[in-house]
């Protein structure tokens, strides 16, 4: 009976080396499932674990003709899925196939350098996902596996060793590191050569310009980073970090998107915003996403200081920059928890905030038409009207969820007459759609709200999982007033440091089940404080930092042809070193062989015939026939090269210590001429 | 003297006589020895198809990230470059300071193929790995491994095509080791000569019949007498044309003609004898009686021009007769 692993260990080299390749394949693939179309993922699984097979029980490949099969089935699907071939969604899907295909007619050993190619681009698209240290931990990883199947192609005799292959490959990343590292900081870096493709917004996870039924849902479950702050002095209460982002004021029924008004700037209300009370001051890390949105405290007055970007308010408080931020950023700003904003007085531009889809959510209206002809707010100004809708929140039964199903057409009916659950993405909905039912303007904010402070390093972080739509209606003499409905459905919600967990998976719970909760969060936060540094100095390292470089090296006033310069010199200077190295090469020859080698040239000096390769021992003998046995000089000679020959024979740690005293004598013999 | 005589046209492929014209030239400056030492001089290297590919991928992998804005697409993009310079050191490292030894060949007969052996000698104390040999020209490589501190050898075959004295045709070691995109080459003309001889004629007629003994002309049997008639045991070694198979039959034993007996004539062997008109063919049969003879256990001698080898049988006597031939 043969055990699995004794079965692998027989496997022909061919073999061996297609199951290794297709490890890597599949790590290199792996982290891009959830990214890629379902049918892609199993097609690739499909075909790679055929090849495995064929592989492990030497079957022949396939024909050629189920691979065009297979490809035109493939593009097909992509059509269908993407609708186009290009892109990068589109693109990334074609490669991973394409990768799995080639496995089946990896025949030859240099068809591993196009599953190589292709593997580096799948390995560079993992980071328009994620730049965080696990994913570049992985994808060093996966470097080090293609490098290592690379380099057992070129080994082209015998079954040698994987690990062999992996350790030259691994010396070769260690060797290129140093250029990494210098190419890293001293090449010029550039701002974008052409317009970035629309799809790279979809991908990664953050706030949405449009707010749909279910789409915060999904970043509630989505633990990571969307910003880091420090703040200046006493950090605010919790209940007051709220982070503004777009602000939703038009529904069609389904979608909440921002107004766009038809009104010229000049009549569109003004901001209006009046502060006051001590200010916060703090610095921001925003992690790229992607969105021209710089997300502040309510309510900042004065532009937030940051390079590279020009930030400007909109009437609706939220700061925005002219492009995208795909980088790490980093700003300085000064927000007053203390503030109010708006017309004070009713005005045109008001109207928009109080319109609403025909049709929908009939018992909705039904319901604000009641509360209307209520006779208790007949004189009401709207604040009593707010507040019997809260308290309706409060005591009617509603229940705050992450899990809260598919809404129907009616989402507001269903919300406060059906399922009465929900998270804060409906309970706002449904409440700026109740007001507006009751002629109050009302609108959608939506944002980060709270945070965490680390422990480790003192900085704030704000998850995705904090992201929180709330409301603002206009009150007469008053203007725009925050009420955050979910505050009232689930107070935990908002202003305290207790989290709503996201439901944890079955394997999660067995995993994390029986770690402390303490030391969880421990290990979290170190975590957090060691990607933190991660950004600091890889993912924020921009041409400022790169300039900054410069001047503490001692530049002037340095400009990128600086940095040109620089480069230039140490490629001059590593020159310089390769040859250095090329010499301890022929250094590192053996000590032995090199006394010899010396040894026989003095000889030939003296007219003594060798052939070369000659032993020690054939040496003396030609010598002594040169010079006959009698001459002196050559009795010594002789004497020293058989004891050389001795010493060669000799264990290794007798060689190490006492070559160095024939080296000695070597100096000192007299050489015949 | 060359083993690749056909030259492209001049006005047919003009790129390609130049191209000819100039390895013919560039080949013609490298030094003959049977003992080659790479150093920088005469190691080359130039990227391979795959490296050029991965040069492109490079580039895409850059402009993606500058694009994209991704730092850690910079970080794989550069840590690439960095072990495509450092696997190009190591590809030109894996030959330099190697030494290659040629080992004298065996002479051959022409169309059979001659066996060089080449021992590759690696004073490093790391092993080179993947080097291959070829005749200059051709695509049939043997691969091996050099271990460090250690020696291998390699066996590279070659077809004279005519016969005579032949250079050992020009060698190139190569590696692509470890990455496969830098091809690292050398070409070597080794010193050593092969011997090569005229190719036996298949199916040669019979040897020609011998001329008297000279002083012994009256005794000179005429064609057809039974030349052959003293019979001895038979004795180990004994080829087997000279038992006598019907003696052999009836005494139950095998029976040997005695060669002492039959060595009253002298076998000659001359141009004249093999009856053919082309100098080469006269050749080739002269070599197919050579090895019969010897292989019969006569004595046999060769006229040849003005060189005469008196008639002997053994090794010594094959080898020169093999040699004359060839080289006359």
């Amino acid at each position: 009976m043969l055990n699995p692993l004794h079965h692998l260990r027989l496997l022909p080299r061919d073999s061996r080396d297609t199951l290794f390749m297709l490890g890597v394949i599949a790590w290199v693939v792996l982290p891009q499932v959830s990214h890629l179309p379902l049918w892609c993922s199993l097609l690739s699984g499909a075909v790679m674990l055929w090849r495995g097979w064929l592989a492990v029980t030497l079957r022949p490949l396939p024909a050629r003709w189920w691979l065009w099969l297979l490809l035109v089935l493939t593009v097909g699907a992509t059509l269908f899925t993407h609708k186009t071939l290009l892109g990068r969604d589109a693109g990334l899907t074609l490669i991973v196939v394409l990768l799995a295909l080639k496995t089946l007619e990896l025949r030859a050993r240099r068809d591993a350098f196009v599953v190589f190619f292709l593997s580096f681009f799948m390995m560079l698209s993992n980071f328009f996902f994620s730049q965080s240290l696990l994913t570049a931990g992985a994808m060093l990883i996966a470097l080090l596996g293609l490098l290592t199947a690379l380099v057992n192609a070129h080994m082209p005799v015998g079954k040698p060793p994987l690990l062999q292959a992996a350790r030259i490959a691994g010396s070769m990343t260690l060797l290129g590191a140093p250029i990494m590292v210098l190419l890293f900081l001293l090449f010029p870096r550039l701002a974008p050569l052409w317009g970035v493709p629309s799809d790279a917004m979809s991908g990664r996870s953050g706030l949405s310009a449009t707010m749909q039924v279910g789409n915060i849902a999904s970043l509630a479950l989505d633990d990571s980073i969307a910003m880091r702050i420090r703040f200046e002095g006493a950090p605010p209460r919790q209940s007051d970090l709220y982070f503004r982002g777009p602000v939703l004021s038009i529904f069609d029924g389904r979608n909440w998107q921002p107004l766009r008004s038809g009104l010229p700037a000049q009549l569109r209300p003004l901001p209006n915003l009046r502060v006051q009370g001590a200010p916060v001051n703090y610095q921001v890390t925003l992690e790229p996403n992607q969105r021209p949105w710089l997300l502040l405290l309510d309510a900042t007055p004065n532009a937030p200081l940051l390079t590279g970007f020009e930030a400007r308010m909109t009437p609706e408080l939220q700061w925005l920059v002219e492009r995208p931020i795909t980088d790490l950023l980093r700003y300085t700003a000064r927000s007053y928890p203390d503030f109010s904003h708006g017309p004070l007085r009713p005005v045109a531009g008001l109207q928009d905030y109080l319109e609403l889809p025909f049709g929908f959510n009939p018992r909705t209206l039904q319901l604000a038409a009641e509360m209307r002809r209520d006779p208790r707010y007949a004189a009401d100004d709207g604040t009593q009207l707010v507040a019997a809708v809260l308290q309706r929140l409060r005591s009617g039964g509603y229940v705050y969820t992450l899990e809260p199903g598919v809404y129907g057409r009616d989402s507001a009916d269903e919300f406060w007459f059906d399922r009465k659950e929900g998270f804060c993405e409906h309970i706002a909905s449904s409440f700026v759609i109740l007001l507006r039912a009751l002629k109050l303007p009302a609108r959608v904010v939506t944002g980060y709200q709270g945070g965490e402070q680390n422990p480790v390093d003192g900085f704030w972080t704000v998850r995705q999982s904090d992201a929180h739509a709330w409301a603002e209606v206009w009150l007469s003499g008053r203007g725009w007033v925050r009420v955050d409905p979910t505050a009232a459905v689930a107070p935990g919600r908002v202003g305290s440091l207790q989290r709503l967990q996201a439901p944890r998976g079955v394997i999660t719970e067995a995993l994390l089940g029986n770690v402390s909760p303490a030391l969880a969060l421990n290990l979290r936060a170190v975590w957090d404080a060691v990607n933190n540094r991660w950004n600091q100095s890889v993912l924020n390292y921009t041409q400022r930092t790169q300039l900054n470089l410069l001047k503490n090296l001692g530049f002037e006033s340095p400009s990128w042809e600086d940095l040109i310069y620089l480069l230039i010199g140490i490629v001059v200077l590593a020159s310089l070193g390769g040859a250095a190295w090329t010499l301890r090469d022929r250094l590192r020859q053996d000590p032995w062989l090199r006394l010899l080698a010396q040894a026989a040239k003095r000889l030939q000096k003296a007219g003594v015939p060798l052939a070369p390769n000659s032993p020690p021992r054939r040496m003396a003998e030609q010598m002594h026939a040169r010079f006959g046995p009698e001459h002196p000089a050559a009795q010594r000679i002789g004497d020293w090269l058989l004891r050389l020959e001795a010493l060669r024979y000799a264990p290794p740690a007798a060689q190490h210590s006492r070559l160095p005293a024939l080296q000695r004598e070597f100096k000192r013999l007299r050489w015949p001429t | 003297m060359s083993v690749a005589p056909s030259w492209p046209h001049p006005l047919l492929h003009p790129v390609a006589h130049v191209r000819a014209q100039f390895q013919r030239w560039w080949q013609a400056r490298l030094p003959l020895t049977d003992s080659f030492t790479l150093t920088q001089r005469n190691v080359y290297i130039l990227p391979t198809r795959p490296g050029l590919m991965l040069g492109v991928t490079l580039l895409v992998l850059l402009v993606a990230s500058i694009n994209y804005q991704l730092n850690l697409g910079y970080l794989l993009t550069f840590l690439l470059a960095g072990c495509s310079l450092v696997a190009m050191h190591v590809c030109h490292a894996t030959l330099r300071g190697l030494t290659m030894h040629l080992i004298a060949p065996d002479p051959v007969f022409t169309g059979a193929t001659a066996i060089i052996g080449i021992n590759l000698e690696n004073r490093r104390q790391s092993t080179r790995f993947g080097i291959g040999l070829a005749l200059l020209g051709s695509s049939h490589w043997s691969w091996t491994d050099v271990p460090a501190q250690a020696n291998a050898t390699v066996h590279v075959a070659f077809k004279p095509e005519r016969r005579g004295l032949h250079r050992v045709p020009a060698l190139t070691a190569e590696t692509h080791f470890p990455l496969g995109t830098f091809r690292v080459w050398t070409v070597w003309r080794p010193a050593a000569q092969v011997l090569v001889y005229p190719a036996p004629e298949p199916h040669a007629p019979a040897l020609p019949l011998g001329e008297p003994r000279a002083g012994d002309a009256a005794a000179a049997p005429g064609p057809g007498s039974g030349d052959y008639d003293g019979i001895r045991a038979y004795r180990r070694g004994d080829p087997l044309k000279l038992v006598v198979w019907k003696k052999a039959a009836r005494a139950n034993e095998l029976v040997s003609r005695d060669t002492q007996q039959v060595q009253r004539h002298e076998l000659w062997l001359e141009p004249q004898k093999t009856g053919l008109p082309q100098p080469e063919q006269q050749l080739s049969r002269l070599c197919a009686w050579v090895l019969q003879a010897e292989q019969q256990g006569l004595d046999y001698g060769l006229r040849l021009g003005g060189l005469e080898i008196k008639p002997a049988h053994g090794e010594a006597q094959k080898r020169r007769c093999l040699q004359a031939l060839a080289l006359c």
